[in-house]
C-alpha cells in the first residue's frame, strides 16, 4: 500500500509512459453537446419497438412461427447468441474488474465504469431475451424457492445465478455514476447522497466479490450446457474443459469489448486516448488469448481429435476461422504495443473479439449435430426481435455516456464540459446537471464528506 | 391418486418379482456398473423385440388414442403418419433399411426411461423427474420453463417441445401412468399383435430378453440387450438383429451421460463449500483494495479540487 501514497496521479510513473500529460484520463466525463435524439439513436428506438411488437405475437403464437428452431435444433438464436454471445462480451465487469480489484491493475480502475455499463446492458438485455425465449416464462417464480432448484443442472445454475447476478451486484456496482449526478443535481441532495454513498463502499467488497463469484459460475456452467450434449457436439468442442474455455473465452472477448468500445467512442467523440491503460488491457488481452489458445490445443490433442480440424468439412473450416481469428487478434494486440499503434490496437480488439464471439456460439450451433440432416437458420422474426434486443442495448449505453460520468476522459475534458454547459447551454434546465453544479473551480471541497 | 398409482404399479412389480425370482435363479445378476445408480424398488419398463414387430405401426394409432392426442394427420392431412415423434406422437415405429441387402429392421422409439435420466439432469425446477418407486421419468407442466434443454440433453432425443401455440408442453411417454392407475397395460404394448413390444418389471423383461438370446443364438446383435447397462441402464430395452446405433441408439457405454459429464460440475457445487470458500478469500482481497482505491481517490480530490469518482 506504500506504493500509493507516493506514487500520485499527477506525477509521471516510473516506467516509460506513451501517453502524454494532458491525455491521461483520470476522470469519467459525460459526453457533453450532442443530443441524445440523433437520427443513430432514432433507428436503435424504432428497432427497439418492432422487437416489442413481434414479442406481442410470439407469446400468442408460440416460437414455431416466429423462428427457426426445430425438434432437432431447440435452441435458436436469442438463446445462442444473445444470451451465450453477448453476456461473454458483456464480462466485462467480471474480467476488468478481476484485473482491478483482485490483481490490482490500477490503471484499469479507468476502465471499470465502461465495463460496468456494458455488462449490465449486455446482462439485463440478455435477460430479457431469454423471458421470451422460454416457452412457459409464468413457471419463472419457480426461482424463488430454493428448494425447487435442481441444483445440479447447468441450466439451473445459468439462470439463477445470471439473474441474481445482473440485479444485485451488477445494478449495485452501477449505482455510483447514478448517485454522483444526484449529487451534482441539486445540492440539496448532497447530505443524503453522501450518505448513501458511505453506506455503499461499506458494503462494496461484499458486493464486488459476489460480482466475481457470480459470474465466474454461470459464465462456465454456460459451457457445461454442452456438456450433457454430449457426441452431438463435434468433438473439436466437446470437451471436459468446456466450462473452462467458455470462461475463459469470455474473459478475453470482454477486455476486447470494453477497451474496444472506448477507443471507439474516444474515436467518435474525439476524446484522448490513455496509451498507458489501453496497453495495459491489451497487454493482458494478448496473455489471455495465448493461454486460451494454448489450453485448447493441447486440449485438443490429448483427446486425439486434432486430426480432425483437417477434415475438409464446415467444422474444420469454423475451427480455423475462430482460431486464426483470436489468435490472430492477440498477435495483432502484442505487434500494436510494440509498434505503438492504436488502429492496429483496435483491428486486434474486434478480431479476437469476433474470434471469441463464434467460439461461444459454435458448440450450440455451428458444431451442433442433432442429427447428419438437420440445419438451422434463423427466421427473420427471430433475426429482427433479436437485433431489436441488441438496439435497446447499444441505445442504453447511448443515454447513458451522455447522461452519467462513464467515458473516461482527461481532467481538462471534466473543466471543458463545465464551461460548455455555463456559457454555451445556459438554458438547457433539463439536464440540470451543472445547473445548480459544483465544477470544483470556485468552491472549496468540503472535508465532511470524505469517505473514511 | 399417486397412492392409487404406486399400489398399482407396486402390485404388477410384486407379482412380477416372483416370476422374476423363478426366473433369474441362476442366471448373472445386474451389471457392476449399474452399482452406483440406484435402481427404482419397482421399476417398470417396456421390452422391444425388432426382430417380431411386423411394422404395422398399430402402437402408434393407440398411443396417440391412449393419451388422448388427436391423430398427427399434418404430413398429408389424411392418415395419421407422423415421421418423427413430435409434440403430437410419444411413440413412432421407423424402418432402418439399409441400400446394401443387408438386413433392415422396424425399430420402436419412445421415451427409454433410463436409469439416470440426462433430461432430468438438467432440467433446472424439476418439471422432468424420476418416480423414485415406479422410474417412470415423468414431465410435470406447472414446474416447465420452456427452456428445451431436455430436447438437448436427452441422447435419444426423445422430448419434444410443442411449437405452436402459446401454452407449450412438453411431450414424451409416461409408460401411460394413468392406465397403469387402473390396472391397464401401456396403450402401445395392449395392440402389438405379435407382442413385440411387451410391458413389465424390468427385472422380468431383463430376463425374459436374456432367456430370448439364449433360446436364439445368433439371432440378436451381439447377444446384447440394449439399455442393460448402456447410459447407465434404461427401463425401455430393446433386442433387435441389426446394429442398435443403426437404430437411433447411440453407443454411449455403461456410465449414464449426466454421470460421465457433469462429475466436476458436480463436485465442485457440493455442499456449496468451494464457491463458499473462493468468495471468503475475494471478500478478504478486495476488501484490502477498496480501501486502498478510496485512499487514493481522495488524495486525488485534494489535489484536482474534484469530487472524487469511486
Amino acid at each position: 500500500m506504500s506504493a500509493i501514497t507516493s506514487n500520485k496521479f499527477g506525477v509521471e510513473p516510473a516506467e516509460q509512459s506513451r501517453t502524454r500529460p494532458e491525455e491521461r484520463w483520470e476522470r469519467a466525463v459525460p459526453v457533453f453537446g450532442i443530443p441524445v435524439m440523433t437520427s443513430f439513436f432514432i433507428v436503435l428506438v424504432a428497432l427497439t419497438l418492432l422487437a416489442l411488437v413481434l414479442t406481442g405475437y410470439r407469446e400468442l403464437a408460440g416460437l414455431g412461427p416466429v423462428s427457426g428452431m426445430t425438434d432437432a435444433f431447440g435452441w435458436g438464436i436469442w438463446k445462442t447468441f444473445n444470451v451465450m454471445v453477448l453476456t461473454a462480451l458483456g464480462s466485462g465487469a467480471f474480467a476488468v474488474g478481476i484485473a482491478a480489484w483482485v490483481f490490482r491493475r490500477k490503471k484499469l480502475h479507468q476502465l471499470m465504469r465502461m465495463a460496468l455499463l456494458t455488462s449490465f446492458l449486455a446482462y439485463a438485455c440478455g435477460l430479457l431475451l431469454l423471458g421470451i425465449d422460454a416457452g412457459r416464462p409464468w413457471n419463472f417464480y419457480w426461482i424463488v424457492f430454493p428448494w425447487k432448484w435442481n441444483m445440479h443442472s447447468p441450466l439451473a445454475e445459468v439462470a439463477i445465478c445470471m439473474s441474481i447476478y445482473a440485479m444485485i451486484p451488477l445494478a449495485v456496482e452501477n449505482i455510483p455514476p447514478v448517485l454522483e449526478r444526484l449529487w451534482y443535481f441539486d445540492s440539496r441532495l448532497r447530505p443524503s447522497v453522501e450518505k448513501m454513498e458511505k453506506r455503499l463502499h461499506s458494503v462494496f467488497p461484499y458486493i464486488i466479490a459476489m460480482a466475481y463469484l457470480l459470474p465466474g459460475m454461470h459464465q462456465s456452467s454456460l459451457g457445461a450446457l454442452m456438456l450433457l450434449a454430449g457426441e452431438r457436439v463435434h468433438p473439436l468442442w466437446q470437451t471436459p474443459f468446456l466450462p473452462l474455455l467458455y470462461v475463459w473465452a469470455a474473459c478475453f472477448m470482454s477486455f476486447g469489448c470494453v477497451a474496444g468500445t472506448t477507443m471507439l467512442c474516444c474515436l467518435v467523440w474525439k476524446r484522448a486516448m490513455d496509451m498507458d491503460v489501453l496497453d495495459e488491457a491489451a497487454r493482458i488481452t494478448f496473455w489471455l488469448i495465448y493461454g486460451w489458445a494454448g489450453l485448447r490445443l493441447i486440449d485438443i490433442s490429448f483427446r486425439e481429435q486434432l486430426g480432425t480440424a483437417f477434415h475438409f468439412d464446415r467444422f474444420a473450416g469454423v475451427f480455423w476461422l475462430e482460431m486464426i481469428a483470436i489468435i490472430g487478434g492477440g498477435v495483432l494486440l502484442q505487434q500494436s504495443l510494440r509498434l505503438q499503434d492504436k488502429g492496429k490496437m483496435f483491428l486486434g480488439y474486434v478480431v479476437s473479439s469476433l474470434g471469441g464471439m463464434i467460439y461461444r456460439f459454435s458448440p450450440t450451433t455451428l458444431a451442433f449435430r442433432p442429427n447428419p440432416q438437420a440445419l438451422y437458420f434463423p427466421a427473420t422474426i427471430e433475426i429482427l426481435v433479436s437485433l431489436g434486443f441488441i438496439a435497446l442495448g447499444i441505445a442504453g449505453f447511448l443515454v447513458a455516456v451522455k447522461r452519467f460520468a462513464i467515458l473516461p476522459g482527461p481532467l481538462y475534458l471534466w473543466h471543458d464540459m463545465a464551461s460548455y454547459f455555463r456559457f454555451r447551454r445556459p438554458y438547457i434546465r433539463w439536464t440540470g446537471y451543472f445547473k445548480y453544479g459544483f465544477f470544483g473551480e470556485d468552491e472549496q471541497v468540503s472535508q465532511d464528506n470524505s469517505h473514511s | 391418486m399417486d397412492i392409487t398409482r404406486r399400489e398399482v404399479i407396486t402390485k404388477i412389480a410384486k407379482a412380477g418379482a416372483t416370476g422374476a425370482v423363478a426366473v433369474t435363479v441362476g442366471s448373472t445378476p445386474l451389471h457392476a456398473e449399474t452399482e452406483n445408480i440406484p435402481i427404482p424398488s419397482t421399476a417398470v419398463g417396456l421390452l422391444y423385440d425388432a426382430t417380431i414387430c411386423i411394422g404395422c405401426k398399430a402402437c402408434v394409432a393407440a398411443c396417440a388414442e391412449a393419451n388422448g392426442e388427436v391423430p398427427d394427420t399434418r404430413g398429408d392431412s389424411l392418415h395419421q403418419s407422423p415421421t418423427d415423434l413430435n409434440d403430437l406422437t410419444r411413440n413412432i415405429i421407423k424402418l432402418y433399411k439399409p441400400t446394401d441387402g443387408t438386413p433392415s429392421s422396424y425399430v420402436k422409439r419412445q421415451c427409454m426411461h433410463c436409469l439416470d435420466p440426462a433430461c432430468a439432469a438438467g432440467c433446472p425446477f424439476q418439471a422432468l423427474h424420476k418416480d423414485p418407486e415406479s422410474g417412470i421419468v415423468y414431465w410435470t407442466a406447472d414446474k416447465c420453463i420452456g427452456c428445451r434443454y431436455c430436447t438437448i440433453t436427452c441422447p435419444y432425443h426423445v422430448p419434444r417441445f410443442q411449437w405452436m401455440g402459446y401454452n407449450p408442453r412438453v411431450t414424451k411417454c409416461e409408460l401411460c401412468s394413468h392406465r397403469l392407475e387402473r390396472g391397464l397395460k401401456p396403450g402401445c404394448t395392449s395392440v402389438c399383435p405379435t407382442g413385440a413390444v411387451i410391458f413389465g418389471p424390468r427385472t422380468v423383461l431383463l430376463a425374459e430378453a436374456k432367456r430370448r438370446i439364449s433360446d436364439n443364438p445368433g439371432r440378436y446383435y451381439e447377444n446384447k440387450v440394449y439399455g442393460e447397462t448402456d447410459n447407465g441402464g434404461t427401463q425401455s430395452l430393446y433386442l433387435a438383429r441389426v446394429p442398435f446405433e443403426d437404430l437411433g441408439l447411440p453407443e454411449i457405454g455403461p456410465e449414464s451421460v449426466p454421470a460421465k459429464t457433469l462429475r466436476w460440475q458436480r463436485r465442485f457445487y457440493q455442499y456449496f463449500a468451494l464457491p463458499a470458500l473462493l468468495y471468503a478469500g475475494l471478500v478478504q482481497v478486495i476488501r484490502k483494495s477498496v480501501k486502498g482505491h478510496v485512499q487514493e481517490a481522495h488524495d486525488h480530490e485534494k489535489e484536482t479540487g474534484l469530487r472524487a469518482q469511486l
